[in-house]
């Protein structure tokens, strides 16, 4: 098993993430008291930086431990990919899509569990086939119980 | 999605009081400006749909030109060679010939009177009477005519048809001349001011009147009147005289004022009948001054050459002018779809923009909460969260006056142009959302205002916005729907434009928000109109602002500055 919190933060490099560090340390402590185990990892993925602050900040109050990409090749390049318990990802970014992202990581990891978020509503109309485990599609701005939940359910559903 | 335009005609000219040509007649310094700026500006869009103000194309000046020439050497063909040949008396082609010419002329007599019911010209009233009075002799001709409908003339005796033959050719030329000289009026008096039935009835009653007198006092007067037929076949030998030398002289000078005025598609077909009424002349006389001679039967086929002439030129005109129409109509409802498709995408654009920072606010305001609600709340977090959403929020409001800056950039396609005939253009393009909610249009252009510049696109979907969110406002009501669109000159040499409706009006507490971005009344409405008006305007150097209408309703008023190009040369 890899030590899930290596020192090289990957997502150092995407983000400004002074304030970042002592954060994490904090948040690996409080859930390794509470939960006597370490906590669910889960990534996000979208272009646009204050979404992806907002998703750390609403994980993060539910004791998840979060990471940070502003695109999918960066997740697909980083070393975390084998280790995430789920992935919340945008659908429309520039490059690879999050529809795009889905299909390559079902090669993978078919079991891992996925919910994207849009800003297009139409998007719920006409989904691609994307197979493996259930997909939850949100539209933004959503509920941030909502989610959370979402997140737990796929979760409960992955570990089965 | 564009909306639907109903399978209608907008309400150019109809609803809308045309904006009058005689603009340039109260204001010549005005007129001066506005044609330097556009040459279209003065002239009502519906005026370029008619015929008496359409001026031929080349091709149809050489065709006129041509039938001239041909008809001349048809003619010297008929009294030289061909004179030799001899037809018989066929009194049935009498009777053909002047029902023949019955028709066409009542019929061209119809469309002309039409045309003036539109038109509402003096000139058009004038020349459809003229038809009519035609048509009318000519039913005199052949009672009179001997030895058609009975052995004798039906009524008079054997000068009468022959007076009546003058009577037509000169009073016809006559109303010709008039036709010309009422054209050449001012725009002002060109227009009828009174009723269309009013002006259709006495034209007729006169013209009818005018025919019925002349029939009366050449029946009665057979015996009296100088004797133009030595007998019912034989002209005499002061036919050229009495006959010849006035149709000449009031054809010539019919032909000439034609020539002096303006051109117009009528004016070049009626200088062509003038000049077939001219070539019936020496045809009538030369070389046999008899009836049913060559020539004689060469000048029945040219009068009913000349009396379909207008006829046709008319029908051809209108079928072309109705696929011209057809093309416009189309092309303005493309021009209108592709209009709100671009507004369209761009509000999407703008509210997918707006939907990151607000996604970006609500989800780490329910973190903060999330943080604040545990059994040990974490004030740390939660503090961290709200300066988050607050950054966020300045984030949405840095975007907002992007999109403001955007439009301020706009200054390369600055022109300037008069607003009244902006104002004319919005309320056409919103002219079947007008009709389908049946709103009564006021427009009230001011024509001494001075000429503004900006961007013509972005203030006519200012103006399409205010208009469209007027309809939007007054379709939930009942009647009545009354739009008023004005202009004015404002104080510091400024334009102010109002745009007033009688629907519900705004809430007091809505006044100072209504133009916030975000902020709408209306169900499903992205509130991003007015806020992008009023960026628009205020690029411009202008100012939006609303009011209440009285008695109910909301005024919505923006000013602009002058154009300095047009004050200074003022």
């Amino acid at each position: 098993m890899v030590d899930p919190w290596p020192v090289d933060d990957h997502h150092i490099f995407l983000l400004d993430t002074q304030a970042r560090i002592p954060a994490r340390v904090r948040k690996l402590k409080i859930s390794l008291t509470m939960t006597g185990r370490p906590p669910f990892l889960i990534a996000v993925v979208d272009d646009d930086q204050g979404i992806l602050r907002s998703l750390e900040y609403l994980l993060e109050s539910a004791d998840y431990a979060v990471r940070l990409f502003a695109s999918a090749s960066e997740l697909l390049d980083s070393p975390w990919l084998p280790e995430l318990d789920c992935l919340i990802s945008d659908v429309d970014m520039p490059g690879t899509d999050g529809f795009e992202l889905v299909r390559l990581i079902r090669s993978s990891r078919p079991e891992l569990a996925i919910i994207l978020i849009t800003g297009y509503p139409d998007r719920l109309a006409h989904l691609p086939p994307l197979g493996g485990s259930e997909l939850r599609l949100f539209t933004k701005p959503f509920q941030g119980d909502e989610l959370l939940q979402a997140v737990s359910a796929a979760l409960a559903n992955a570990r089965k | 999605m564009p909306r639907q335009a109903p399978e209608r005609w907008p309400i150019v000219g109809r609803t809308i009081p045309p904006l009058p040509a005689n603009v340039a007649a109260a204001e010549p310094a005005s007129r001066k400006d506005a044609t330097m700026l556009n040459p279209d500006a003065v002239v009502p869009l519906e005026q370029q749909f008619l015929l008496s103000n359409l001026s031929p194309g080349r091709t149809q000046k050489r065709v006129a030109l041509g039938m001239v020439v041909v008809l001349l050497i048809a003619s010297c063909l008929i009294m030289g060679p061909l004179s030799g040949i001899r037809l018989g008396t066929i009194n049935a082609f009498v009777a053909v010939y002047a029902t023949a010419m019955f028709v066409t002329d009542s019929v061209t007599a119809v469309l002309l009177f039409a045309q003036f019911s539109i038109l509402r010209s003096h000139a058009i009233l004038v020349i459809a009477s003229g038809y009519l009075f035609t048509a009318l002799i000519i039913v005199l001709y052949i009672l009179a005519f001997p030895g058609v409908l009975a052995p004798d003339a039906l009524i008079g005796g054997v000068q009468t048809a022959a007076w009546l033959y003058v009577t037509w050719h000169t009073v016809f030329p006559l109303f010709v001349i008039a036709y010309a000289l009422s054209k050449d009026n001012g725009p002002d008096s060109r227009l009828w001011q009174g009723s269309v039935r009013a002006a259709l009835f006495w034209s007729v009653a006169w013209t009818t009147a005018l025919a019925a007198a002349a029939g009366f006092l050449f029946a009665r007067g057979n015996a009296d009147l100088p004797r133009i037929m030595v007998d019912p076949l034989r002209f005499g030998p002061n036919w050229p005289y009495l006959v010849g030398a006035p149709i000449v002289a009031v054809c010539s000078s019919a032909i000439a004022a034609l020539w002096l005025r303006r051109r117009s598609v009528l004016d070049l077909w009626l200088m062509v009948v003038m000049c077939l009424y001219l070539v019936e002349v020496p045809l009538s006389y030369y070389p046999a001054p008899v009836r049913f001679s060559t020539g004689w039967y060469s000048v029945r086929v040219v009068g009913f050459l000349s009396s379909s002439l207008v006829l046709a030129v008319l029908l051809y005109e209108i079928t072309t002018l109705y696929a011209r129409l057809l093309g416009a109509v189309r092309g303005q409802r493309r021009e209108r779809e592709a209009r709100l498709l671009t507004g369209d995408a761009v509000a999407a654009s703008m509210a997918h923009e707006m939907r990151q920072p607000l996604t970006a606010m609500v989800t780490t305001a329910d973190a903060g909460f999330r943080f604040l609600n545990r059994d040990a709340p974490n004030v740390e977090r939660a503090k961290e969260a709200f300066r988050r959403i607050a950054a966020d929020g300045h984030r949405a409001g840095e975007l907002v006056a992007s999109i403001r800056a955007n439009f301020r950039s706009d200054v390369t396609e600055r022109t300037s142009f008069n607003l009244n005939e902006l104002i004319q253009q919005a309320l056409a393009l919103g002219g079947s959302e007008l009709q389908r909610h049946r709103v009564v249009v006021a427009a009230e252009p001011n024509w001494h205002v001075p000429a503004v510049s900006g961007n013509r696109v972005q203030l006519q979907q200012v103006l399409l916005n205010l208009i469209m969110n007027a309809v939007d406002a007054m379709a939930a009501r009942s009647e009545p729907r009354v739009l008023t669109v004005s202009s004015e000159p404002s104080e510091g040499g400024r334009v102010k434009v109002s745009v007033a409706d009688t629907g519900p009006g705004i809430e007091p507490a809505d006044v100072d928000r209504i133009f916030n971005p975000l902020f709408s009344t209306k169900p499903g409405g992205m509130g991003m109109g007015l806020s992008i008006c009023r960026a628009i305007v205020e690029a411009h150097d202008g100012r939006l602002w609303c009011s209440p209408n009285s008695p109910k309703g909301a005024v919505f008023q923006f000013t602009l500055p002058a154009s300095a190009a047009v004050t200074a040369g003022a």
